[in-house]
């Protein structure tokens, strides 16, 4: 899948499931979300990743139109849904949305629950029926048609509410956090189905959630979303390597931060001191940022990811902390340049108060 | 002098007897004087062409229960001149609606006996079923005599006048100037009743006009025809009048006098065939624990000192000269007759009306 | 729920509400009917074939039944639009939905015939009345007008409650227009609460008394209640005692017809209940901002306000202000001297007494609400106990207070307690069915969570309940101390010397028969009313 520049104007706005420019949100006179820019070309998933409060939730809401917006501009599949002056009702916008507490009404069946989105397109009662009852077929809770949410399991009410919105037939699938209520195995499932029915649909999305597997896991492009703007939109490995900051570092996977000194360049690679020792890596970001006078040198702060790092080698550090996690191992090390997480694959090979020492593959400066 | 000895005829246990025949003595001794009057070796009092000036009741002391639908002012005044004139005595009052105390009266009697000592009600018909009853005591009070044979019967006595007259807005002319003319096409359409249904007053009128001779319950039909139109009490008639919304109506006195003090744009017309009289009854109850004071109560109500304060607070007395004149003659229904006829009487008035 | 937090079975909070029930309902309704059977079966028999009464009977089943159906309508569409349809000046449209609560239902009729009444405020005005306003047609209008704040109250704190916006948000999300999304999602979710609006509004309709006396005996309109209230101005004669107790018996008949099934249906659902959903904002607002829509729906529903509680209001209070009536009312004719004979010396002693009658009143309700609550929650019993509590409601003030004093007469006669425990009897119903409704949104787990974190019951109802629950508790208290602190017609027969309630004080006054001053005395009422409910529900509503 391609990474769009929503800046480029490469594709013809219409041509984008969702093109979002400038929107902003208030509840009580307050901005929940302000200076929105989002665009997601048809079929794509993007995930909105950020901590609670960060106000994913809230951009779903005004891209579904459960609430107004202030200022900008909303497109669905080319058509403006919503700006200040204008707003569409949810029923009649191209979307079908996905909800964090399922959402499902107590007085429906699950078959009943399905067919409504269908009803409301004017398909016959029984053509829905019959439909509906493919639908949730297909997602293997055929057996739960005729029950209500009381007599379902969460896992069951969830794939009811995603069978829901397959049945709504939109271009753009919204889901608010859908997997926040389940537990290990049946959130794996549920991940499962949601990209099945994106390859029977062919629906655009648009995922919100809080955690960083799921999202670099399930992403064509992941917008990392903080007080209600986008800091950073790129792939899950754009992500992941190019964090922004230190705040998206840390949103983006396990980061350590360490001091370091640019001491100068050896072709591809930097040599830098950490902590008094002098190593040569792979550093990213020395350009620093666009408009800065010219490449870094000096004091620095340095993003390490854990497999970026390895154990054995000349810089110093003191095993604190060994987790061993079945497939790899995590090791905390005290350096003098300051705390670091090492993960190889397979079991511990050193104790907590070794001092293994350890070398620098490749580092990102912040 | 002679003590009144309530155990003999009350009823009540011995020790309550010997309780109240006890403080009866030792009240009397230190106070002497005046008479009561037993009932059951009754000593009729001279009879006098007015009643006597000062209240007697010598002996009166503790604690009574008045139930009462007289209207509050009148009662805290009576109350107030008797405590003020009998030291000693104190009456709880329990005051509603005579719907509320025919139902207290009613359930106290259910649920244990009677709590009351004394009834002061507002229209004799409404006491007349508790005479029925045996519950009030047969006597004659001292001040009694003063008062016309019309307005008392051997167990309640009149304590004040309510009069059924006319009424009608400022502008109206000529106006009625007796009942048959509500019957007239001049005021068809704009006639307020009060409902016998509701207000005592309004039954003592259906009473009245049901005895008497050219009237009768066709009377009521008739101003059915005329459009007459039924209100819940008087009081509804006189705003309705003055709102003119009704030409005319038939209300109290009481309720006219009030509004065209105040300033409301109406008329009061006294019947050239009688306003009819209503007299607000008081009696003892029989079963009374504290019978001296509760004679001593009615008594005072009944005294020119009461029939004073009664008119003071802008009721026609009974006896006396005080309070509002009856600008013409008087006539009273058998109340008897009436009373014994409640239920038929208002089933035909319904018939005609509704409600 | 309840069993988490007290520690106590099932067992024995069924036996102490049953026991309670028995003794506050049970038992004066048994002394009732012993004196409406006391008279014979054969008087009995002749009364309820007796075609005044049959019509009256009559008369009050069919007006009911027209005031619940109408005045749930109106306070479902009412509550829709104040809680789901981002109104302007929502606050206000509140206040104004429930100013009717303030008001004895006598003070409304009376400010109705002020108002809109031959020669009231219209008819002066501009020349226009309510054609019927006495009679059915206005009796039914004015009550539905005192019964659309009761209903708002129960549909709007199902609203919150039991639908959540994600629901609704759903239904707009899989197509639904709003109407589409109320018929289909909204509706059926509110069903329990409209059912129990439209038994508490039937209910709240059959056993009115002031209404119908005031609008409906001008036109020889009788109810149960206007007849049993004639028949107790007889009751020297046991015949019409009699038929006074088998006209109350017929009132409760009448109520456990509608009640009975109507509970039973409402046990057998399940409760709703779902999540918070963390984050996600709670007003739902699918449409258009600004569409001038909302500020039409929103000025209609003011107009309705003032044409239904502010104008009859005014109306009491111009009358109230007019030195004489009949007089025009205008400022030439206005005076205070009305005010100065309506307060008295015992207005003080009356307030203090309808204070401390009320706040005991609505506060026991409240526990014993949640009593019933929590049974009908853990289902068996829970129904019938529900039912029985509701038929209390049921009796019209009159009977109930001498079913009361005939049962306990005998030695709490006089005293503030035997008005409480009438009170206590009346309300029950009405603070519980909103009870029920809130404690369906408490978490199992948040008062299990509270006693692991060492909270011993009370202190979990304390720090985990109360504040939960506060917005609707609060809510159901005020209700219960507003009719508490109004009511007048078991308080003017069960008071005795020391214990005067405020409204007997006012009756008693009233009765002096002078309108102008029966109207400063409604006035005063409804002001006193106003000054010790507002700043409640303004502290009410600060804690939340």
């Amino acid at each position: 899948m391609t990474a769009l520049d929503p800046a480029a104007g490469a594709m013809a706005a219409g041509a984008l499931a969702v093109d979002a420019r400038g929107v902003a949100v208030a509840y009580d006179r307050a901005l929940v979300v302000d200076g929105l820019d989002l665009a997601v070309a048809p079929g794509e998933m993007v995930v909105l990743l950020g901590p609670s409060g960060s106000g994913k939730t809230t951009i779903l809401a005004a891209i579904a139109g459960f609430v107004p917006i202030r200022a900008g501009a909303i497109r669905i599949g080319g058509q403006v849904v919503a700006t200040a002056a204008h707003h569409e009702p949810p029923e009649r916008r191209d979307v079908a949305v996905v909800f964090q507490g399922s959402a499902l009404w107590p007085h429906l069946s699950a078959l009943d629950t399905v067919a409504y989105p269908l009803r409301r397109r004017g398909v016959s009662t029984a053509d829905a029926r019959r439909e509906a009852r493919a639908i949730l077929e297909r997602f293997g809770i055929g057996a739960v048609a005729d029950r209500r949410p009381a007599e379902m399991s969460g896992g069951e009410g969830q794939r009811v509410g995603l069978g829901r919105a397959v049945a709504r037939g939109a271009a753009l699938h919204l889901f608010d956090e859908p997997t926040a209520h389940l537990d290990g195995p049946l959130r794996d499932r549920l991940l499962a189905e949601i990209a099945a029915s994106r390859q029977a649909t062919g629906a655009a999305g648009i995922y919100a959630t809080h955690d960083t597997a799921e999202a670099l896991a399930i992403a064509d492009r992941v917008a990392l979303v903080r007080a209600g703007r986008i800091v950073q939109m790129g792939s899950p490995l754009e992500v992941y390597d190019a964090p922004v900051d230190a705040w998206a570092a840390r949103l983006t996977g396990p980061a350590s931060e360490l001091e370091g000194d640019v001491v100068g360049a050896a072709g591809q690679l930097t040599e830098i001191d950490l902590g008094g020792v002098r190593v040569r890596a792979i550093i990213d970001g020395m350009a620093g940022p666009v408009g800065s006078a010219g490449p870094i040198a000096g004091p620095v702060r340095l993003l390490v990811r854990p497999d970026w790092a390895n154990l054995g080698g000349p810089l110093p550090g003191r095993v604190m902390a060994v987790r061993f996690r079945g497939s790899h191992t995590d090791t905390d090390l005290a350096t003098p340049a300051g705390e670091l997480i090492i993960r190889r694959p397979g079991p511990p090979t050193v104790g907590v108060g070794a001092e293994p020492g350890w070398t620098l593959g490749r580092g990102r400066i912040l | 002098m002679s003590l009144a000895l309530p155990a003999t005829r009350r009823g009540r246990g011995p020790a309550g007897a010997a309780l109240a025949a006890a403080l009866a003595l030792s009240v009397a001794a230190c106070s002497g004087g005046a008479t009561a009057s037993p009932v059951g070796n009754p000593i009729d009092p001279i009879p006098s062409a007015s009643a006597s000036a000062a209240p007697s009741g010598a002996g009166a002391t503790g604690t009574i229960t008045l139930y009462t639908s007289v209207t509050q002012n009148t009662v805290d005044a009576v109350v107030g001149g008797f405590k003020a004139a009998h030291p000693g005595t104190d009456v709880s009052v329990f005051r509603a609606p005579t719907a509320e105390v025919a139902a207290r009266i009613a359930t106290d009697l259910a649920s244990g006996g009677l709590r009351a000592d004394v009834f002061w009600l507002t229209d004799p018909l409404s006491i007349a079923g508790y005479a029925d009853l045996k519950l009030l005591q047969a006597w004659t009070p001292p001040s009694a005599g003063a008062i016309a044979a019309a307005y008392k019967t051997d167990t309640s006595f009149g304590t004040r006048l309510l009069n059924m007259v006319l009424v009608k807005g400022a502008s109206v002319t000529p106006g009625p100037a007796d009942w048959k003319d509500l019957l007239s096409s001049d005021v068809k359409g704009a006639i307020g009743l009060p409902d016998p249904g509701f207000a005592g007053s309004a039954f003592a009128a259906l009473g009245y006009f049901s005895q008497t001779d050219g009237y009768g319950t066709a009377f009521y039909r008739a101003l059915k025809d005329n459009g007459a139109t039924q209100v819940k009490a008087p009081d509804d008639v006189t705003t309705g009048v003055a709102e003119g919304r009704f030409k005319v109506g038939m209300t109290l006195d009481n309720s006219a006098r009030t509004a065209i003090r105040k300033g409301s744009p109406i008329a009061m017309v006294w019947p050239t065939s009688g306003a009819i009289a209503i007299y607000s009854p008081i009696a003892a109850v029989a079963a009374s624990g504290n019978l001296t004071t509760a004679d001593a109560f009615v008594d005072y109500s009944l005294s020119l000192e009461g029939q004073g304060l009664i008119a003071g607070t802008g009721w026609q007395p009974v006896v006396g000269s005080g309070g509002p004149k009856a600008d013409g003659s008087q006539v009273s229904p058998d109340w008897a007759a009436a009373s014994g006829k409640q239920k038929d009487l208002l089933a035909s008035y319904r018939a005609i009306f509704g409600g | 729920m309840l069993r988490t937090i007290a520690g106590t079975g099932d067992g024995r909070l069924r036996l102490l509400a049953a026991g309670l029930l028995v003794g506050l309902i049970g038992i004066p309704l048994a002394r009732l009917v012993g004196v409406a059977v006391g008279g014979g079966v054969a008087s009995v028999e002749s009364t309820l074939t007796d075609p005044a009464i049959v019509g009256a009977i009559w008369n009050t089943a069919w007006t009911a039944a027209v005031v619940a159906v109408l005045a749930v309508a109106a306070g479902t569409a009412a509550a829709v639009a104040t809680e789901r349809a981002g109104l302007p000046a929502r606050g206000w449209l509140r206040a104004g939905i429930l100013l009717p609560l303030l008001c004895p239902p006598f003070v409304t009729a009376f400010g109705w015939t002020r108002a809109y009444g031959p020669r009231g405020l219209s008819d002066r005005l501009l020349g226009i009345e309510i054609p019927g306003l006495f009679g059915p047609g206005g009796i039914v209008l004015v009550l539905t007008a005192s019964a659309v704040p009761l209903v708002w109250l129960i549909v709007g704190s199902a609203l919150a409650s039991r639908v959540e916006p994600d629901a609704e948000r759903a239904a707009r999300a899989a197509g639904a227009g709003p109407w589409t999304a109320l018929r289909t999602v909204t509706l059926p979710l509110l069903r329990p609460a409209i059912l129990s609006a439209l038994v508490v509004s039937f209910v709240f309709a059959v056993n009115a008394f002031g209404v119908p006396a005031i609008l409906g005996t001008p036109v020889g309109f009788a109810t149960i209640t206007t007849r049993l209230y004639q028949d107790l101005a007889r009751s020297a004669d046991p015949a019409a005692f009699a038929e006074a107790g088998v006209l109350a018996a017929t009132l409760v008949v009448l109520a456990i017809a509608v009640i009975g099934p109507a509970d039973a249906w409402l046990t057998g659902r399940p409760a709703a209940r779902t999540g918070e959903t963390a984050g996600a904002p709670r007003a739902f607002s699918a449409d258009r901002p600004d569409a001038g829509g909302r500020r039409v729906v929103a000025m209609a529903l003011g107009a309705v306000i003032a044409l239904v509680t502010i104008i009859p209001l005014g109306a009491v209070v111009l009358t109230a202000l007019t030195r004489a009536v009949g007089l025009a009312p205008v400022p030439a004719n206005w005076t205070l001297a009305n005010f100065g004979e309506a307060i008295n010396d015992r207005f003080l002693d009356g307030l203090a007494h309808s204070v401390e009658l009320a706040v005991a009143a609505a506060t026991i309700v409240l526990i014993l609400g949640a009593t019933l609550a929590a049974l009908g929650r853990n289902g068996r019993g829970g129904g019938a106990i529900r039912t029985a509590a509701t038929l209390g409601f049921a009796l019209p003030g009159s009977a109930l207070a001498i079913a009361v004093l005939l049962a306990y007469g005998g030695f709490l006669r006089d005293t503030l307690a035997i008005i409480l425990v009438a009170y206590v009897a009346k309300f029950w119903a009405l603070g519980q069915r909103q009870v029920a409704g809130s404690l369906d949104r408490l978490p199992d787990d948040a008062v299990r969570a509270a006693r692991a974190s060492g909270a011993g019951p009370w202190t979990a109802i304390q720090t985990v309940v109360a504040p939960l629950l506060r917005p609707t508790l609060a809510a159901a208290w005020l209700v219960v101390f507003l009719f508490a602190f109004h009511e007048l017609t078991m308080s003017s027969l069960l008071y005795g010397p020391g214990s005067r309630t405020l409204s007997v004080v006012v009756l008693n006054a009233q009765q002096l028969g002078d309108p102008t001053v029966s109207a400063a005395l409604a006035v005063l009422l409804v002001g006193m009313i106003g000054a010790v409910a507002v700043p409640l529900a303004l502290l009410g509503r600060r804690r939340t």
